[in-house]
């Protein structure tokens, strides 16, 4: 279990985490998601000790803490980050590299194998790193953590360079890693990927992390129904809120309208259909707010 | 901490920089071995015509000479020594004629000590030593005479008490185990010194190339900085490998030389030269400059862990090795406590035959001041490491 007591980090005046307190458990998958430079990664700096919070503390296991250079040794056998594949060493293979850190965390290593064989490397795993594509160092750089197999696992960008296989592949061994218990904390931009296996979803924001329920509570979007028109203009805004004044109508960065589904209906959701067809609106959809839809809001 | 040595060791055999090191070194081994080697040419060489040369106009001088009272003091002198001297070059030629080195190597003996004790002490000003010492600006061409011919004495000495096999290449100190300790006694040793820097400069600064695949080990730094350590050691001792396939060559050339053999040590309390065996005299050697690379490596770790910059341990490390060359002063040792500082030991050869002892008129310049003084840094130095590294703050990336 990892838990993060008053976390605050301040760089030059600005508070990039501010009081995060906050508990991960065995068999979790969270989310971490926010613009480039909210304090994603110094979150997973902070639990990996590369960076000294200006208050707080983090405690693993109810028991460990960065209070010693002995302990820093013992939290990282519990603990890793995903290395950069920018990191990589091109004259090694990506099989030594995956030795190297089944090695350090002295696991198992026929998760060598069968990570190998699970993320279809045994083509390339031989070769130098100097020769794989973004995609293959990426998929490597997964393949080295989980190889490592402690018990927390930090992942910024996993996903990224992916084709699209790919990404189900990795998700399918995070689902089953979760299910091993491990706690797999993840920054991706990939929402609708994370939205699929995270257990928690966070947006980062103003140094806090806020869990999209309660996101979604607060902007009071009446169960999370919306009415949601891909085309948004600022004009057609303008004209749906002369006609509907008592519906919530936003227009978000990602150019989609969205329209409070309506409580009392009687006849409204018609009405505004025929609306939105009168002024060559096609393609709009009602149901559930998406993550991204609910990103594109919450950054707006 | 044993995957993580394993994982240094790939990294430092593969790096570039220490292949190009190998590499150099391989070449500098070979061409010393075919180029340099073989056109050595000693001042104290075993040569038939001086001797014969020598010997005869000697001969012929005190076959003709007549002493009466009107004869000039210094030819009086010179037949009151020639003598003895001659008597001894014609053992020698009779030995090579015989081709009996023992013999040879006996009577070379006696004429060196023979010729020192007339040249030093009784001809200054009318005798000298072989005039390749008396070369434009030495000032010290006397001394160096006396030691050499001291030294030379004390190895024929040896040679006709030992059992080696004595040869022409053993006498003239050409056989594999001579042309190392020559070395050992030149510059053998400053280039296994900037060899060990080179190697353990960026040993901690390269992993700043690839901090997110280093900084999560779960290992602690003080023990990251020892496996580091270790393997700039190994890689320092393994510089032997490229520089044993020269020793092979002149080992072929020339033979190997033996254990056995005898090589002089000075020592300045006694003003004279006693011997050891080639064995003791390479393994106090060997130790020596083991102790120099634990220090080499000790201080470029803390210098790494502080100031952080490859070029400053390379500039740190060519200082301490260098520093001799800016403060030597022959005879300095007897004015101040040159044996305190570690450039002072940079010469591992010269340290242990006593050269040093004898161009620094010290009596502290010795094997055990040096490891003394090599261990008591190298302790500081790991000490402080150790205790940075320890501090909650530090990071090493």
């Amino acid at each position: 279990m990892l838990e993060l007591k008053n976390i605050g980090v301040n760089f030059s005046g600005r508070d990039i985490l501010k009081e995060v307190s906050i508990t991960f458990h065995p068999g979790e998958i969270i989310g971490l998601v926010a613009p480039n430079g909210t304090g994603k990664s110094t979150l997973m700096n902070v639990i990996m000790n590369y960076l000294r919070p200006n208050s707080g503390k983090v405690l693993f296991n109810n028991e460990l803490e960065y209070t010693s250079k002995k302990n820093e040794v013992k939290i990282h056998q519990l603990v890793s980050m995903m290395p950069d594949q920018s990191d990589l060493y091109n004259h090694l293979s990506g099989k030594q590299h995956l030795k190297i850190y089944s090695s350090m965390w002295n696991s198992n290593p026929e998760l060598i194998e069968r990570t190998i064989e699970d993320l279809g490397m045994a083509s390339y795993v031989n070769k130098k790193t100097g020769t794989y594509s973004l995609g293959m160092r990426q998929r490597l750089c997964f393949a080295m953590q989980i190889v490592s197999d402690t018990q927390i696992m930090l992942m910024d960008e996993v996903m990224n360079g992916l084709d699209p296989t790919q990404v189900e592949i990795i998700s399918q061994i995070l689902v089953k890693k979760k299910a091993e218990g491990k706690t797999i904390i993840i920054a991706s931009h990939l929402l609708e990927n994370l939205e699929k296996y995270a257990n928690r979803i966070f947006f980062v924001k103003n140094g806090k992390l806020d869990l999209i329920e309660d996101i979604y509570k607060d902007l009071g979007i009446n169960g999370n129904l919306v009415i949601r028109v891909k085309e948004g203009t600022p004009e057609l805004k303008e004209k749906l809120s002369q006609d509907f004044p008592e519906l919530n109508i936003q227009l978000l960065s990602n150019s989609v309208t969205l329209i409070d589904f309506p409580k009392d209906d009687d006849g409204k959701l018609e009405r505004i259909s025929a609306f939105l067809s009168d002024h060559h609106e096609q393609e709009f959809s009602v149901g559930k707010m998406t993550l991204v839809d609910l990103y594109s809001k919450y950054y707006h | 901490m044993r995957a993580y040595f394993k994982f240094e060791l790939i990294h430092f055999m593969t790096n570039k920089k220490n292949i190009a090191i190998y590499v150099i070194l391989l070449f500098f081994a070979c061409f010393y071995a075919i180029k340099i080697a073989p056109s050595f040419d000693p001042i104290e060489k075993v040569d038939k015509d001086e001797i014969e040369a020598r010997f005869l106009t000697r001969e012929d001088f005190l076959n003709n000479v007549v002493l009466d009272e009107n004869t000039y003091p210094l030819t009086r002198f010179a037949a009151a020594i020639y003598p003895e001297w001659n008597e001894y070059d014609k053992q020698r030629l009779d030995a090579l004629e015989q081709n009996d080195m023992k013999k040879y190597a006996e009577s070379t003996f006696k004429w060196y000590e023979y010729s020192d004790s007339m040249i030093f002490r009784n001809g200054k000003g009318l005798l000298y030593y072989n005039p390749r010492y008396y070369t434009a600006g030495n000032l010290y061409a006397t001394e160096d005479g006396h030691y050499a011919y001291m030294y030379s004495a004390s190895r024929y000495k040896g040679y006709s008490e030992g059992n080696s096999d004595l040869s022409i290449n053993v006498f003239e100190e050409r056989t594999a185990l001579q042309t190392l300790q020559r070395m050992l006694h030149g510059y053998l040793p400053l280039i296994l010194l900037v060899s060990c820097i080179l190697f353990t400069s960026d040993i901690v600064l390269k992993d700043k190339r690839n901090p997110t695949l280093i900084k999560g080990f779960p290992l602690s730094i003080w023990r990251r900085l020892l496996v580091k350590g270790g393997v700039a050691l190994i890689g320092s001792i393994l510089t032997i490998i490229p520089l044993l396939v020269g020793f092979i060559i002149i080992a072929i050339q020339s033979g190997v030389g033996d254990f056995q053999l005898p090589v002089p040590i000075f020592s300045y309390e006694t003003r004279a030269f006693t011997s050891i065996s080639m064995g003791s005299y390479l393994f106090q050697n060997a130790l020596l400059i083991l102790f120099w690379f634990l220090l080499l490596i000790s201080m470029l770790l803390l210098v790494s862990i502080i100031l952080r910059n490859e070029f400053a341990n390379l500039v740190v490390g060519c200082i301490v090795v260098f520093a001799e060359f800016y403060y030597y002063v022959r005879g300095l040792g007897f004015v101040k406590d040159i044996q305190w500082y570690p450039s002072s030991y940079v010469q591992v050869g010269q340290i242990l035959s006593g050269y040093r002892e004898y161009l620094n008129n010290s009596t502290t310049l010795t094997l055990e001041y040096g490891l003394l003084v090599m261990s008591g840094y190298t302790v500081i130095c790991l000490l402080i490491t150790f205790i940075i590294c320890n501090q909650r703050w530090f990071k090493l990336l």
